[in-house]
């Protein structure tokens, strides 16, 4: 895919007879210039990004990617979207086997070193989802002496015990599904992550479960970008603008997440930058 | 020469301008002589003056207003900050520098962020996104003002005591400031960035069409040397002479033309990328951390004030002190040993190459200020930064520390001293980071200057040197011309 891509550009730039100067005049490649795109984003996530049993990947980050990389110049019929984990989203992106990952990627300082992010597109916040006749737990607070899930390799429940000091019983499932299931079965009384996950679960669910909706972190959504392309960042952060600005998020935002209760921002975050 | 051909006779015009003969084979020679010097000036003047208006672009228009847009997110973050501060003092107005310093500032930061919207709104006519933004942030700001003037009216009626808000005035403040983080600050933050863009695009067009120049200016000049020689070998082999020395001046004089004028495109264009990356970029970068700070800061009398919302305030405090100087750290504690350690490493930096691989070292504003390339006197500023960065969270420990032994009066009393305008610790870092950032806006103005300068000697040195080598090349070849009159 991604050789493709390459093999075009250079095809392009020989028939200028432009390829060495180009570069030695300071034309930086984009991701902007290339035929198609290739957009990661996550598949067993329900909300956000889900592959379905038809094969077709749905969610608020699906409908983000499509309304970007329109902005950015790519019809439909030149964007390829796949399914992508947590672990392995920098990676790919390094590797140029995806060229943008829109998939509840947090923008971190450390991610920063290698990923550049447009936006974030949305800032979700820490929250705990419970079982739906727990009433008592209203505040992470509550949680002391609790059993407490998150999905493996997250980093929520240190927030939690190391960043405000309530001590839980901590449990590590494999998945946020997991988590979800050992909810459910009663096996743990909260699970903690970003609010517009946990949001998309309850959406499937509404009658089992309840979001507390007092979130204590930000966690803000970029749309992860190869290293250095600062100006499909700069593309990026405009099409979002344009995104709050036309509606468009605030209807998708609804759309995925309006019947869960959860307090939706439409207006258009603070941008990280372009490095 | 051209008017020895026109007065000629037109009979024995026609003959000579066969290319068959010596004369006519000289003028030839000599005509492409002509046309390729001046398309050496001509392609010099283009790049010259491309180099001069990317220079006066950066300097004079797109730079400058870059600079201007962050100062709207550090008026409007600074106005916040100063409602919060007024509300938590309530009756006891001598607190810190006092209640009327506060309102002052709070009007003094109001009226800069009029003054920087009206400014944002006449430089982003013509572009509809942009100016949706600006239009949305002056709307959001006289909703602002509503909330936070009806929370000072209903705190001063309730008469409440330092550190303990009414109700009822919390509750328009929630307001206000939940606008102010939702709606203003990220569009007023972004509108900074949109000009960061926009100057880094003409920057970069402007590089590259100067690179362009001198592969033109290269391009031409060899020919121009080309069709010289050729014309001298010619000379020497037709008429058997040893050199002709008016035209080997010519020769020299456009060898000299065309390599000074690539040199000095290439000292213009270093010099307005040192402008730009060591001067405005820096100065930019420092802008938004003494915004952010301003900000954070804030986040102490929010703590204070709203006990329901004091762990998420702390926690955003943590997030904002993060942007401006980043090392890991889990919860605020950490953090403030992290920073202890920045500040006595420096100019060493925790982290960086460390045998800790999830380590991403010293970031965020100041971090990455930090390992740039060093202005004189930057080394010491910065240590002087992050100093009184330092000084800045000790006190906030103390803070927070008597906050949680329930002596709110004394939590007060600090944050107020934090905040004091004549020799509060946040005042000192902003006087510090103010210093550091004078450094680079001088870098800014100067390597402007200096590519600017490096342009100069060219405006008459061009003309006079092309027109030079001209008379040079008629000189050399009119008594050869005239062997056939």
């Amino acid at each position: 895919m991604r050789l493709r891509h390459r093999s075009a550009a250079v095809a392009t730039a020989l028939a200028l007879g432009l390829s060495g100067c180009s570069e030695a005049l300071g034309e930086e490649t984009s991701v902007l210039d290339a035929e198609s795109i290739t957009v990661g984003v996550k598949y067993d996530q329900p909300g956000t990004g889900l592959l379905g049993p038809d094969g077709e990947l749905t969610g608020f980050d699906v409908d983000v990617a499509h309304y970007l990389t329109e902005r950015m110049g790519f019809s439909a019929d030149r964007v390829e979207l796949v399914g992508v984990t947590s672990a392995e989203r920098e990676d790919l992106l390094v590797s140029g086997e995806v060229d943008m990952v829109v998939a509840t990627y947090s923008i971190t300082q450390a991610r920063k070193t290698e990923v550049t992010f447009g936006g974030p597109y949305y800032v979700a916040q820490q929250d705990l989802l419970v079982r739906a006749e727990d009433t008592d737990i209203d505040d992470v607070r509550d949680l002391e002496g609790l059993r407490l899930c998150q999905g493996r390799g997250s980093n929520s429940a240190r927030r939690i015990t190391e960043g405000l000091g309530i001590r839980v019983e901590q449990t590590d499932a494999p998945s946020y599904g997991a988590c979800v299931d050992a909810l459910r079965e009663g096996e743990v009384d909260a699970m903690s992550t970003d609010n517009l996950i946990l949001a998309g679960f309850l959406a499937r669910e509404p009658d089992s479960f309840r979001l507390v909706n007092n979130p204590f972190t930000e966690e803000k959504y970029g749309v992860g970008l190869p290293h250095g392309d600062v100006r499909a960042c700069e593309t990026v952060n405009k099409a979002i603008t344009e995104m709050y600005q036309d509606g468009t998020a605030g209807r998708l935002l609804e759309r995925w997440f309006g019947d869960t209760g959860l307090d939706l921002v439409t207006s258009v975050p603070q941008f990280e930058g372009c490095p | 020469m051209t008017g020895d051909a026109a007065g000629s006779p037109p009979r024995t015009g026609r003959r000579r301008f066969r290319l068959n003969s010596t004369p006519a084979r000289v003028w030839a020679l000599t005509v492409v002589c002509v046309v390729a010097v001046t398309g050496l000036f001509a392609s010099a003047n283009t790049a010259l003056g491309q180099a001069r208006s990317g220079l006066d672009v950066l300097g004079r228009d797109a730079g400058p207003r870059a600079m201007a847009t962050t100062d709207l997110y550090l008026a409007l973050a600074d106005m916040d900050a100063r409602m919060a501060d007024v509300l938590l003092m309530g009756t006891d107005h001598d607190l810190g520098s006092g209640r009327a310093d506060a309102l002052d500032r709070f009007e003094a930061s109001r009226r800069q962020a009029d003054e920087a919207l009206l400014h944002a709104a006449s430089l982003t006519e013509g572009d509809s996104v942009e100016e949706r933004t600006v239009q949305a942030v002056l709307d959001g700001m006289g909703a602002y003002e509503r909330h936070a003037s009806r929370a000072l009216l209903l705190n001063d009626e309730a008469e409440a005591p330092p550190g303990r808000v009414d109700e009822e005035a919390l509750e328009e403040y929630r307001k206000a400031t939940q606008l102010m983080h939702t709606e203003l600050l990220p569009k007023a933050f972004n509108l900074g960035l949109d000009s960061s863009a926009i100057v880094r695009q003409n920057h970069e067009e402007g590089q590259r069409s100067v690179a362009w120049g001198m592969l033109t200016v290269g391009g031409v000049g060899a020919a121009a040397l080309a069709a010289l020689v050729a014309l001298q070998l010619y000379l020497r082999l037709r008429f058997r002479r040893r050199f002709n020395v008016p035209l080997l001046g010519a020769t020299a004089g456009v060898l000299a033309l065309t390599v000074g004028v690539v040199v000095t495109l290439e000292l213009s264009n270093d010099h307005q990328r040192a402008a730009k990356e060591e001067g405005l970029d820096a100065a930019m970068a420092l802008a938004r951390a003494g915004a952010i700070a301003t900000d954070m800061q804030a986040d102490q009398s929010r703590y204070l004030g709203d006990p329901e919302l004091a762990d998420n305030y702390q926690q955003v405090y943590l997030e904002r002190a993060q942007q401006v100087l980043f090392r890991p750290a889990e919860n605020l504690e950490q953090y403030y040993a992290a920073v202890d350690e920045v500040a006595d490493a420096y100019p060493d930096l925790p982290g960086a190459d460390g045998p800790d691989d999830d380590d991403p070292g010293t970031l965020g504003y100041l971090g990455e200020r930090a390992q740039g390339s060093l202005l004189p006197g930057q080394e010491d500023a910065l240590a002087e930064v992050l100093e009184t960065y330092e000084r800045l969270h000790a006190a906030d420990r103390d803070l927070r520390a008597a906050a949680r032994d329930g002596d709110l009066a004394a939590a007060v009393e600090t944050r107020m001293s934090v905040a004091d305008s004549r020799d509060g610790a946040f005042p000192a870092y902003v006087t510090a980071l103010d210093e550091l950032t004078d450094l680079h806006r001088r870098a800014f103005v100067d390597g402007i200057a200096r590519g600017d300068a490096a342009l100069t000697p060219w405006r008459l040195g061009l003309p006079v040197l092309t027109l030079t080598v001209l008379a040079l090349v008629a000189l050399g070849v009119r008594p050869r011309l005239a062997e056939y009159r």
